[in-house]
């Protein structure tokens, strides 16, 4: 939400010079879709229909979603589509912008280093990523199923603008995706899974589980 | 017979000359894939992807979503095996226009089976939203690239390189399920692709001096698959149906016969020629096509044991047939 409140110049889905956000880590589809209602882009009755039969809403999103320009889903793809809509804007004489969201855990795909080489190369400015660094991944720690750090150090010497923020303080969130630079920016944005509610946080086991009513409402009440 | 050289190397460049959409994407085998002629012409349009295929495909969806036309430009096996996620999902899923040339296509190559695209019809053809055709001449080899464009989503291209036969009038193009007739009759039916037809054209002429009426059909669209000749040619043998294929039996030209004549009711035997359930292995192609049974002689063999006849064909017959430029039995529009 702060990425589209802050920094993504979003008039309406259809602007061609509207930024792109691609949300490579595709399993946090409900956070996109959940954002994009706050934006006036889904409806309450789509957001609901989340799941239900006939509905375009997923676990992950595709593009034929109002507002979604990349389907995401399988890991790794994401960082490549998005130095494809940078080259593009640079080729078409265009300002607009593409921000990539990745995982730490995304990480482990090959692909995404083949992409962070390429954009180095080619200096592209105008594309970002974001790596949600929870130290998690699906069914374990990231530093014990395939270790990925030090995160900032790797892509810095992949050639990439590197800032760790604490993905946590939307200022410095904010902050770290203005500052303007000639290489790809990458921002490391240390997390905690599930913060915010106290059973979840750091539970790998929450990468999964439904909530029961109880705990639905305990959630509510802790994120305020 | 006129032989070309580095028929794509030409055409692509007068190809893109007008069309300023269109990107070349190389996955370090520009010139392999006889895309330097490109990058000389409009290096701003070019981009040296590395040896990092997954990127490159993933890299041209995300072109494509913004309007551009990539032409992805590597060996076969680099693109669908290496790269067969990206393919499916960022590009096929996602229906994006990108088109991608797969160069040497079967035992093409002395490269060994690492090198060697066996298998990429059957898995490009069960992509939904692919498009999937295949190269036979210097004729197709430059008509390709208008008919990869004409198609609004991805396309896969077997695509040939180097000396090229002229076995197709310059003035009869590929054109999409579009089969071409090269000879008529009832008694056996031939479908061939890419390379193969250059073998099967001899063979074929032989085979009708010899009194065997040959249905002889080359296929440059092995996906959509629907044109009506293709079922009428099926249907209709006394003796039976023969594909030629330089692929795995399993999933391409044979699998197409098979599921028509199936599908149909034709209830006609089918004899598959083409690599069986193996890997290649690096030597040349005139050896590979002998030793894996894709040739000529390997034809009039099949030929031979379906009309159970042997029709006194010799290796040296073969060899002393002059293959010449083939225009369609029937125009394409009659199809």
């Amino acid at each position: 939400m702060a990425i589209y409140d802050r920094f993504l110049s979003l008039t309406s889905p259809q602007a061609p010079e509207r930024d792109r956000f691609i949300l490579s880590k595709g399993h946090a589809a409900l956070a996109l879709y959940s954002t994009l209602y706050l934006k006036g882009v889904l409806s309450a009755e789509q957001l609901n229909s989340f799941l239900e039969p006939g509905t375009l809403l997923g676990v992950h999103p595709e593009r034929q979603i109002p507002g979604i320009d990349f389907t995401t889903g399988s890991l790794g793809h994401g960082l490549s589509m998005g130095a494809g809509a940078a080259l593009a804007a640079r080729l078409q004489e265009s300002q607009r912008r593409v921000v990539a969201l990745l995982s730490d855990g995304e990480c482990n795909e090959g692909s995404v280093w083949e992409a962070m080489m390429f954009a180095a190369q080619h200096r592209l400015a105008n594309l970002t990523a974001i790596v949600d660094a929870n130290g998690q991944q699906a069914f374990g720690r990231t530093r014990d199923v395939l270790n990925t750090e030090p995160l900032g150090d790797r892509w810095k010497l992949f050639g990439w603008d590197v800032q760790e923020v604490d993905g946590h303080d939307l200022d410095q969130l904010t902050n770290a995706l203005q500052r303007e630079g000639e290489r790809p920016k990458a921002i490391v944005a240390r997390t905690v899974f599930g913060k915010g509610v106290s059973y979840m946080e750091g539970q790998i086991a929450w990468n999964y589980l439904p909530m029961t009513e109880v705990q639905y409402r305990q959630a509510l009440q802790e994120v305020g | 017979m006129e032989t070309l050289s580095r028929v794509h190397a030409r055409s692509l460049v007068a190809w893109a000359r007008d069309k300023p959409k269109a990107v070349v994407l190389s996955a370090d085998l520009t010139s392999s894939c006889e895309a330097d002629a490109f990058r000389d012409a409009f290096p701003d349009r070019f981009f040296s992807m590395g040896v990092a295929e997954q990127n490159m495909l993933s890299f041209a969806a995300g072109l494509a979503r913004e309007g551009f036309l990539p032409l992805v430009h590597t060996f076969a096996v680099f693109i669908y095996r290496r790269a067969f996620d990206q393919v499916a999902m960022s590009v096929a899923y996602a229906n994006l226009p990108v088109k991608m040339f797969g160069f040497l296509p079967g035992i093409t190559t002395p490269g060994g089976a690492t090198h060697q695209a066996v298998e990429d019809v059957a898995l490009m053809r069960t992509l939904p939203n692919m498009t999937v055709l295949e190269t036979g001449d210097a004729t197709e080899v430059e008509s390709v690239l208008d008919v990869a464009a004409s198609v609004p989503g991805p396309v896969y291209v077997r695509m040939l390189r180097g000396e090229l036969p002229r076995l197709f009038p310059a003035a009869e193009p590929l054109r999409l399920d579009q089969p071409r007739v090269l000879s008529r009759g009832k008694d056996l039916t031939i479908l061939s692709s890419g390379l193969c037809t250059e073998e099967a054209l001899p063979a074929v002429a032989l085979l009708k001096s010899r009194g065997v009426a040959v249905e002889h059909l080359h296929l440059s669209t092995l996906k959509p698959c629907n044109h009506p000749a293709i079922l009428q040619a099926l249907a209709q043998p006394k003796y039976g149906v023969l594909t030629l294929e330089n692929h795995l039996v399993t999933g391409g030209l044979g699998s197409i016969a098979a599921e028509k004549i199936a599908e149909n009711g034709l209830g006609v035997k089918l004899c598959r020629l083409g690599l069986q359930d193996t890997f290649a292995h690096g030597a040349s192609k005139g050896y590979l096509m002998r030793e894996y049974g894709l040739d000529a002689l390997a034809l009039v063999r099949a030929a031979e044991q379906a009309v159970k006849t042997d029709l006194n064909i010799r290796a040296e017959d073969l060899a002393q047939m002059r293959v010449e430029t083939v225009p369609s039995e029937a125009k394409p529009e009659d199809l």
